[in-house]
């Protein structure tokens, strides 16, 4: 009995300020009182019709778009090299260092952007590809995680032999065998990397110049302002992640039902 | 292996090939094999004789530092794996986990630029004759072992390869699945007649699976024959040892036909030995008799030391003389006297 209550109070605490948030949002007047009075679409209207948070909704867009594509070029070679790895020291010492930036804080980083990116000899400082940049950083190593323990779940390396011994090329092995048996733990990865981004605060704030913020660095401002507008604001940020989360349960879920399916 | 196929060119031939994993000892060394067509060879021995490192090196995935390798009369030595054209069965199966069953067994022959029809075709035959019709469609993840077993079996032969190279193809089943795919195995390779060759440490599997079996230690081949010769006339006591239970009893001829030893004195098969040459003698534990009255030719008294119960048999462990003796009966009697039988004594070259 015990165990439910805990979990079902757990819940309920996980759940009161995105309730909140969502009530908020729809509310009309919210001054010290418990809950807000009235009801609303107008602060959605709001949100939608102004141009900076606009444009920061489409920069995160693009942002975690360019990461999720880095993370697949940077990724996937990087996850068989250490896969591959034929020494065992070595493949502990790539786990820790491919692990580090998890333990970096953002802020770290970003000081260490702003110092080599202010430069006029490198002055990308504010750019989204920069942005893009110093979220693979932060997402790679979920990324690689995902993508390593896979490949060693599947015993990738007896799947090549075999691809080899059946007479496979070097590309059919990629894309036939390779790829298609890492698709789940793929795009697990680009799940985890797409939420960090879009939720990334501290070092989009920093990096970001004023013309390419994204959309939580401006949810920001937006707290200096009416409630309502601020809890639309915020609820659009997460139904975004939210979406992303969806969209990635519902494509590796269906096709793993779809196999079912066909059995 | 009959006589019309020794004339002909073997399916697979080694010839003194040596491999060395780099920074090790461990590998293969002057290792020289042939596997007729049609020709199923087991390959047994301890964990690290090597056994696996041969088939790697025939498939492609090791390249020897020395040697040569044939298939079918031709030098592989250059070829990668993907133009060897060998079926391997992989220990693990390696299926692949996003194909179906045909899609699998298909694999082969859609990177070789067979039309989708055809090849689904011939996956579906190939599927019926490993007995897995009616399967075409599932996931490998949704069959059992023994059925991924025979997935990986009928991918392996669906292109007609060259040879067919099995690694430890049944260790991973249960021991009941693992008798049934032993005949499946024999059944198949027989039905395809392609040169096989099995990698194993089963000596149940080897010897009743092969038509020839070959014992490597320390990667190198002890002895390759018949399994009947490899049981009753191993080349050394390692053999004598590894493939099915022995006594190795030291001991000194005593005579044309007698030895000394701690069991008490043997009436052998005439050796020729001069008197005190040092011999070491082969009793199987099953040819030994239990006899309720002493007297007679090599009936010895003894005193069963540690008795145990197997069902269809049972082993005893006995003392004799100044010596042991392992003693396999299904005989239920309390153990007085035992009898060598003089044929059931073999000669091993002493060390």
């Amino acid at each position: 009995m015990l165990p439910r209550w805990i979990t079902g109070f757990y819940l309920v605490y996980l759940a009161i300020p995105i309730v909140l948030l969502v009530v908020g949002s729809f509310g009309h007047l919210w001054l010290n009182t418990v809950l807000p009075t009235g009801f609303t679409m107008q602060w959605y209207l709001d949100v939608a019709a102004d141009p900076s948070f606009r444009r920061a909704f489409v920069a995160s867009l693009a942002v975690a778009a360019i990461s999720c594509a880095a993370c697949v070029a940077l990724g996937l070679p990087l996850a068989y090299a250490i896969f591959r790895a034929r020494s065992p020291a070595v493949r502990s010492l790539s786990r820790v260092l491919y692990q580090l930036p998890v333990a970096l804080p953002p802020l770290v980083l970003a000081f260490g952007f702003i110092l080599v990116f202010s430069s006029d000899t490198l002055p990308w400082l504010g750019s989204i590809w920069l942005l893009a940049a110093g979220h693979v950083v932060l997402g790679l190593p979920y990324f690689l995680q995902t993508v390593v323990a896979d490949m060693q779940r599947l015993g990738l390396d007896a799947l090549e032999d075999a691809a080899d011994s059946l007479g496979s090329s070097g590309w059919q092995r990629f894309g036939y065998v390779v790829v298609p048996s890492l698709r789940q733990s793929i795009l697990a990865g680009l799940i985890i990397v797409a939420a960090l981004s879009l939720g990334e605060f501290q070092f989009s704030n920093l990096v970001a110049g004023f013309l390419n913020r994204t959309y939580p660095v401006v949810l920001l401002q937006a707290f200096y302002g009416a409630t309502g507008f601020a809890c639309a604001a915020t609820v659009v940020l997460l139904l975004l992640a939210l979406a992303a989360a969806v969209a990635g349960g519902v494509v590796s879920g269906g096709t793993a039902r779809m196999k079912v399916a066909a059995a | 292996m009959n006589e019309a196929r020794q004339d002909a060119v073997s399916a697979v031939a080694l010839d003194r090939v040596s491999f060395r994993y780099p920074g090790s000892a461990a590998g293969v060394q002057e290792v020289s094999l042939d596997i007729a067509p049609g020709e199923l060879v087991v390959c047994i021995g301890p964990s690290g004789c090597g056994k696996t490192t041969l088939l790697r090196i025939i498939a492609g995935f090791l390249k020897p530092d020395s040697g040569t390798i044939r298939l079918k009369g031709n030098d592989v030595g250059t070829l990668p794996t993907r133009s060897r054209e060998c079926g391997i069965v992989f220990q693990s199966y390696a299926l692949f986990p996003h194909m179906r069953v045909w899609e699998n067994v298909a694999y082969p022959l859609r990177v070789r630029g067979v039309a989708l029809h055809e090849r689904r075709k011939r996956a579906l035959a190939m599927l019926d004759q490993v007995g897995l019709g009616g399967f075409a469609e599932r996931l490998p993840a949704q069959l059992s072992g023994g059925q991924q077993q025979r997935v990986a079996l009928g991918r392996a032969l669906v292109f007609e390869p060259h040879a067919l190279l099995l690694d430890e193809p049944l260790s991973a089943l249960d021991a009941a699945t693992r008798m049934t795919m032993r005949d499946e195995v024999r059944r198949i390779q027989r039905q395809h007649d392609i040169a096989s060759l099995l990698i194993t440490h089963d000596q149940d599997e080897a010897l009743s699976l092969a038509d020839r079996v070959i014992v490597m230690r320390d990667g190198r081949i002890v002895q390759d024959a018949p399994p009947l010769a490899i049981y009753d006339t191993p080349a050394d006591d390692f053999v004598a040892n590894f493939v099915g239970r022995a006594n190795l009893i030291d001991g000194t001829a005593a005579g044309p036909d007698a030895v000394d030893t701690p069991l008490g004195r043997l009436a052998t098969r005439a050796h020729g030995r001069p008197p005190g040459t040092a011999v070491r003698l082969l009793v199987r534990p099953e040819r030994i008799e239990l006899v309720r009255v002493a007297g007679g030719e090599n009936v010895l008294a003894a005193r069963a030391a540690r008795d145990r119960f197997f069902g269809a048999s049972r082993r005893v462990e006995a003392a004799v003389g100044t010596g042991r003796l392992e003693i396999e009966t299904n005989a239920r009697d309390t153990i007085e006297y035992v009898r060598i039988p003089r044929d059931a004594i073999q000669f091993l070259h002493h060390p």
